[in-house]
């Protein structure tokens, strides 16, 4: 149970599931379902009232366990720091300086096509850019676990998909464990290996999906194929009934 | 003509015509040949041709305490008040700002305090550091600190919590995030106490003068010596002095500011 306030709400109740090593997961639900409170107890933000958060092996409590990024919804890069101070600071805090943080920060700003605006504050860049940005920070130091909590939330679809695209591209040559909330089927569907469907609060596991179309995946002519449409009917099939229960 | 020099040009017909207008008024007789008579009275206001050339004697070496003199004291005390204020004010800002149990027990001392008006401090001030610089400083001082420390406190306290999470998710220690985070985000707060912190340690200063007597002599002192002798004029020239003196500040605060904060957009096309 998380403890809001001076009542008890539960905002998950007997979530249980494993993350494999290397896999995508989305987590998928309608809103205040907890999804972002599982991503939360996973990062160490929030500490579970029962129950544990393993990785590796290791218990997590508390702090941010060492090796896992975090991007959150709502645009947290530095707005006093160009792009290129805010994709160093994960290497200005493990100490990494000189030539091989300039370098690397070079390689992270011509992964993500952000060349040309190195020098430029975050207030001159559109919302897909910052969180571009944002997504480059958190990989620039390379953590083998990445959660990611609506990332794309609020971009408009088209830069949705182009972020998409580079998300995958991304992890295709790094193979993080990721573990991807989401409140969009589509593209839980179109990045993730399995997919965990939430019910409504306190938030239960409803159903476990393995994404079953292969890799790597082109995210645009994916969705015109009979096999991503079968597996969105699929999955839509249960996450559907949460919606339409709420009745709004 | 362009938005600026449109601005700049109604700047100086505004001024011109007050100048213009103060001579004019100050030289016409009510009652024509009656003495003292004027429309407008230039014993208690003076006219400028007349603070003129107090100006020019008042900064002659013909005077014991030139008016260049009295400015530096008087700009001298502001400063070192003022920078003593903004440099305490903004790390006890920090520290209970981010430390709620200290920020509890410290109110109601700091809300005291505050609210003491300052001018009646002073007599104590006075009586404690003398009648030289030293309680000019530490009146601007005590001023100064409670406008910059409450600011910054709000600074740190807002800072967004979301931008804390993802600095210790990149590896950030705490006083890391002091200095990455909590530090540049306050500092906009703190910005915005910098402009009236300068006026309001000029005026510190100014009072302290008042008492002071000529030892620490600013600008203050030449007001105070110039009722005792009823010289409207070299009051003028004094409070002239002071305003520009007050503007000058005011423009090196928020070129600073405009440099510090050049990520803000409101200062993006200038930067």
């Amino acid at each position: 149970m998380f403890r809001a306030g001076p009542r008890e709400v539960a905002a998950v109740d007997g979530v249980s599931f494993d993350v494999f090593d290397g896999e995508f997961v989305a987590l998928v639900g309608p809103s205040g379902c907890g999804k972002s409170t599982i991503l939360n107890m996973i990062g160490g933000l929030v500490t579970p009232s029962a129950g544990t958060v393993e990785i590796d092996g290791a218990r997590v409590i508390g702090a941010a366990p060492a090796n896992v990024g975090y991007v959150f919804q709502k645009d947290t890069v530095f707005p006093w720091r160009t792009v290129a101070r805010n994709i160093a600071l994960g290497l200005e805090y493990r100490g990494v300086t000189g030539e091989q943080q300039a370098r690397r920060v070079r390689e992270a700003i011509a992964l993500a096509g952000l060349e040309g605006f190195e020098d430029a504050f975050p207030a001159t860049l559109s919302g897909g850019m910052r969180q571009r940005v944002a997504l480059m920070r958190t990989l620039v130091v390379d953590p083998a676990i990445l959660l990611m909590d609506e990332p794309f939330g609020a971009l408009d679809t088209h830069t949705k998909i182009n972020l998409h695209a580079e998300l995958l591209a991304l992890w295709n040559a790094r193979r993080q464990t990721v573990v991807f909330v989401t409140h969009d089927l589509s593209e839980a569907i179109t990045l993730a290996d399995r997919v965990v469907v939430m019910t409504r609060r306190p938030g239960r596991i409803k159903m476990v999906h393995e994404v079953k179309l292969p890799r790597p995946r082109d995210v645009i002519q994916l969705r015109e194929t009979d096999e991503y449409a079968r597996e969105y009917r699929r999955v839509w099939h249960v996450l559907g009934e949460e919606f339409a229960e709420r009745g709004a | 003509m362009s938005g600026r020099a449109s601005v700049l040009a109604w700047r100086l017909v505004i001024l011109l015509a007050i100048l213009v207008a103060w001579e004019w008024l100050t030289g016409v007789k009510a009652i024509s040949r009656t003495p003292g008579l004027y429309w407008i009275d230039p014993f208690f206001i003076s006219r400028p041709s007349a603070i003129a050339a107090r100006f020019v004697f008042l900064a002659s070496d013909r005077v014991r305490l030139s008016i260049w003199q009295m400015a530096l004291s008087t700009v001298q005390s502001t400063l070192w008040g003022f920078l003593a204020g903004v440099g305490s004010g903004f790390v006890v800002g920090l520290v209970l700002g981010r430390n709620d149990r200290l920020a509890r027990i410290f109110e109601p001392y700091i809300v005291a305090f505050n609210s003491l008006p300052r001018i009646a401090l002073v007599p104590l001030i006075t009586m404690v550091f003398g009648f030289g610089i030293l309680a000019k400083v530490v009146l601007a001082w005590t001023i100064v600190f409670f406008i910059v420390f409450f600011n910054t406190f709000q600074g740190a306290r807002t800072v967004d919590a979301d931008l804390i999470y993802s600095a210790r998710f990149l590896g950030a220690g705490e006083r890391q995030i002091m200095r990455t985070v909590i530090i540049p985000s306050a500092l906009g707060w703190t910005f915005a106490a910098l402009t009236p912190s300068i006026s309001f340690a000029l005026i510190g200063v100014v009072v302290g003068e008042f008492l002071g007597g000529e030892s620490g002599g600013g600008l203050g002192y030449l007001i105070i010596q110039s009722l005792g002798t009823l010289n409207a004029a070299d009051m003028m020239v004094a409070l002239v002095s002071l305003g520009v003196i007050g503007i000058v500040m005011a423009l090196g605060i928020k070129q600073l500011e405009r440099r510090l904060l050049r990520w803000r957009p409101e200062y993006r096309d200038r930067a």
